[in-house]
């Protein structure tokens, strides 16, 4: 089910309804979640509701078996066969076609001919979230940094809480099942809070991610030919702020679900086009995933405790699985060896080119940051390497009699939504929206919420999937 | 932060710019409809899933939709046509879905307008693709889709707003659309296409009916006959013709289909003026009408070969108004018992 249709929004009703009334006790209404999840998942395609039964009951076994056993190659073993299951899940439905071309690439290289059939395997949405989300308890588990869920039935709400289900934030253990012991009931304010930020998230991806970037991204992306400059950077910048309102639409839409049902759901995205330098950057975009990478593989790949050379190579393995993470294309790993790349550098110019941070070269820091990570975007979202080739080189001026593909119209409102974008995202550095809400007269702040409200239903979409379901 | 005020204060706000957007376009003509988009052929298509021997397919392109009424047939024969047509496309992957995914053996109608159904086997082609996406569509809906479109229908047939064809029209008046109209100097070295208005209506039977605005306002239907030029005259033109491709890919699936029982008819409904000319040229009939009906050795109705159908006007070269659809129906479903080729439920 996506946040933006019809069929959502009958279901929450319909589940905060019983949420709210008292024919159940808090035992019954876990329950009615645990269910309305699954119903939520298998309304897209209920067979691979399996796939979340079985993450879930390895999952809680090995939890359950990493809580008493003390021989540690047991406690090895058990870990492992979490890790080889959500693993080997993302392998088979997510990496399976793309390991075999490659396979099959480096074999033709050799002479050997080998010939093989794309599956073509449905992509079971939100996979690579759920499975990173329940492999983080038992890691975390096997650590000793989290407790055993009390009763299958917190952990496997834990699995499959509908808000954050398919696209995350990809929370902890002991951040979201502790949550789940106690009764939970929104107060007021968080109830009509927790409805804000839906309608925030909603305006998001309808409004500023499908009716006024979308089709421009696409257009230009789907270009055969070299671009004029500024087509490539309007597509480009249509793309980065598609992206952005899409992901963190969605982010914004979970954490207001949640907390209408009296749950806190950590911050996901923190004005990353603000961000001062790439190490804020991910500090800021998709900070569930950034944590777990950190987390689960930056830190115990040596992270900054053996000399440069190795945290430096950590780094780049780091954001190259969390490029691969994100699709089974080598375009993605460029994206997140860029990035990896940028960091590096920054890392070592930062001991040696110490800056103080001031308003004015801050915002010309934060611009340079916002440019070096558009050119990343363009590798995230060509689907082929020519593509890509050809926009940075119209983006850096070499196709001079590139393509004129847009119109005057869709050049405006893309350079005036991503001056908007960065300005805002500048500004809220260091705000968050409930501080700027506070700060407002009732009737200015109505007048906005109303405002998205009407921009929602006259924008109606036709129910565009989430970006990020895809990964 | 005074939550409960603003919340209040949120509601009568969006109240009141909601109904206010609402009247001002009904003030400006627009009425509550349904639009043709994915979801309702998907749900016309499942039809066919329980269809017997005796139930009506048509497939086709636009002419199928705007000439054959559904509602005026079953008056006739007892029987309401299951209506598949899509406009500006082929019939040929709709029949090969049906022949492939389906039981089906009753009787289908397919409409043959020559530039369309000879046009393409290559499945990214437009004409191809606007097809066969919307039986991907149906192959590929999940529960949530299904629900949406439930959902959908009693906001669609309340509200004048709500406006989201598949078409994406020119006075649609969604935000995407309204913004689309934003007249700013030229950019790029594309021509400037005239706006296609939506000239029909369509409702929960997919049953496709011409707006009265056609017959009594000209400068309307002139519009529509300057976006059919453009259309067909505009670089890039469109391919020629793949003749021995799409009869080809025709008769295998026509042979499937008989082997089962089922039966074709097919169907030439009515054009003039520059669509006549066009088609005459490049599709001329004794090439391509002429040699598909022999080869397919189906039954076969061309409008020039009945009294009952060849004096029809189209309104904007194309299709026929409802008055006259209503008629055309009329004396089609009267050949078609004449000749025996479907059967009239009501006096059997």
């Amino acid at each position: 089910m996506l946040f933006n249709s019809l069929s959502f929004f009958v279901f929450l009703v319909v589940v905060l309804v019983l949420y709210y009334t008292k024919i159940f006790n808090w035992t019954g209404k876990k329950r009615m979640l645990l269910l309305a999840s699954y119903v939520f998942y298998g309304f897209w395609n209920p067979p691979l509701v399996i796939l979340l039964w079985i993450s879930t009951m390895v999952d809680w076994t090995a939890g359950n078996k990493l809580a008493v056993e003390q021989n540690l190659r047991k406690r090895k073993l058990w870990l492992l066969l979490s890790l080889v299951v959500n693993l080997g899940f993302l392998a088979f439905f997510k990496y399976r076609d793309f390991l075999l071309d490659n396979f099959t690439a480096v074999a033709d290289t050799y002479g050997y001919g080998y010939q093989t059939q794309p599956l073509d395997i449905l992509l079971p949405m939100g996979i690579s979230f759920y499975t990173f989300q329940t492999m983080s308890y038992t890691i975390d588990m096997y650590n000793q940094k989290t407790e055993r869920a009390k009763t299958f039935l917190d952990f496997a709400l834990y699995v499959t809480f509908f808000p954050q289900l398919v696209a995350g934030p990809i929370v902890r253990a002991k951040e979201l099942i502790s949550q789940f012991y106690e009764e939970k009931k929104a107060t007021a304010k968080q109830f009509i809070w927790g409805l804000f930020l839906l309608t925030l998230g909603l305006f998001q991806k309808v409004v500023l991610a499908d009716t006024l970037l979308a089709d421009t991204s696409d257009a230009v992306f789907g270009a055969t030919e070299a671009l004029n400059f500024w087509d490539a950077w309007a597509g480009t910048l249509a793309f980065s702020g598609q992206i952005f309102f899409d992901f963190a639409g969605y982010s914004t839409c979970a954490i207001g679900i949640a907390m209408m049902l009296g749950m806190i759901l950590p911050h996901n995205f923190l004005y990353p086009y603000g961000a001062i330098g790439f190490s804020d950057f991910w500090k800021r975009w998709h900070i569930s995933l950034s944590t777990w990478l950190r987390d689960y593989l930056y830190i115990p790949l040596g992270g900054n405790r053996f000399g440069v050379t190795r945290m430096y190579a950590a780094l780049m393995i780091t954001m190259l699985l969390g490029g691969l993470w994100h699709g089974a294309a080598w375009t993605f790993v460029v994206w997140g060896a860029l990035h990896g790349i940028y960091l590096v550098i920054e890392k070592a110019l930062k001991h040696k080119v110490p800056v103080k941070i001031t308003f004015w070269n801050g915002i010309f820091f934060a611009f340079f940051t916002f440019t070096c990570i558009n050119f990343t975007w363009v590798f995230f979202r060509a689907n082929e390497f020519s593509t890509a080739k050809n926009m940075i080189e119209s983006m850096l001026f070499l196709n001079p009699d590139g393509l004129l593909l847009l119109e005057y119209f869709d050049l405006l409102k893309v350079f005036i939504l991503t001056a908007l974008l960065f300005f805002t995202h500048w500004y809220m550095r260091r705000h968050t929206v409930k501080m700027v809400a506070e700060n407002l007269p009732v009737w200015l702040f109505a007048t906005g919420w109303a405002m998205m409200v009407f921009l929602l239903l006259i924008a109606q979409g036709s129910g565009e999937q989430f970006i990020y379901f895809q990964f | 932060m005074k939550l409960k005020q603003t919340l209040i204060l949120t509601v009568v706000l969006s109240l009141i710019s909601i109904t206010v957007w609402e009247l001002y376009w009904r003030s400006q003509g627009y009425f509550p409809d349904l639009d043709d988009d994915k979801y309702l052929w998907a749900k016309t298509r499942a039809k066919v899933e329980k269809a017997t021997e005796n139930d009506v397919v048509l497939i086709g392109s636009s002419r199928v939709l705007f000439d054959i009424q559904v509602h005026e047939w079953e008056a006739l024969t007892g029987t309401k046509p299951i209506q598949l047509a899509n406009a500006g496309s082929t019939p040929l992957p709709t029949f090969h879905d049906i022949v492939e995914n389906t039981n089906f053996k009753g009787t289908v109608i397919v409409g043959v307008t020559p530039p369309l159904f000879f046009s393409t086997t290559y499945e990214q082609a437009p004409p191809w693709f606007r097809a066969s996406s919307r039986s991907e569509f149906y192959k590929n809906r999940t529960y949530a889709q299904r629900l949406n479109f439930v959902l959908s229908i009693p906001i669609q047939n309340s509200l004048a707003f709500i406006s989201n064809d598949d078409e994406a029209w020119y006075d649609d008046i969604n935000l995407k659309a309204l913004l689309n109209t934003i007249e700013l100097p030229h950019r790029t070295t594309n021509p400037k296409e005239p706006p296609f208005r939506r000239f029909q209506d369509i409702d929960l039977y997919r049953n496709v009916r011409m707006k009265e605005r056609m017959v009594t306002d000209t400068a309307f239907a002139n519009s529509i006959m300057a976006v059919w030029k453009s259309m067909l005259t505009s670089e890039p033109k469109p391919p020629p013709p793949d003749k021995e491709g799409t009869i080809e890919f025709f008769l295998k699936n026509l042979e499937k289909f008989e082997a089962r029982g089922g039966k074709v008819i097919l169907l030439r409904s009515p054009s003039d003026g520059f669509f006549d000319e066009l088609e005459s040229m490049i599709t001329p009939r004794a090439e391509f009408w002429d040699e598909l009906v022999a080869k397919a050795n189906a039954p076969a109705i061309h409008y020039q070969d009945y009294d009952k159908l060849k004096n029809f006007k189209t309104i904007e070269w194309s299709h026929l108004s409802a008055t006259d659809a209503d008629n055309f129906t009329r004396n089609l479903v009267e050949v078609l018992l004449e000749e025996n080729l479907i059967t009239n439920l009501k006096t059997n």
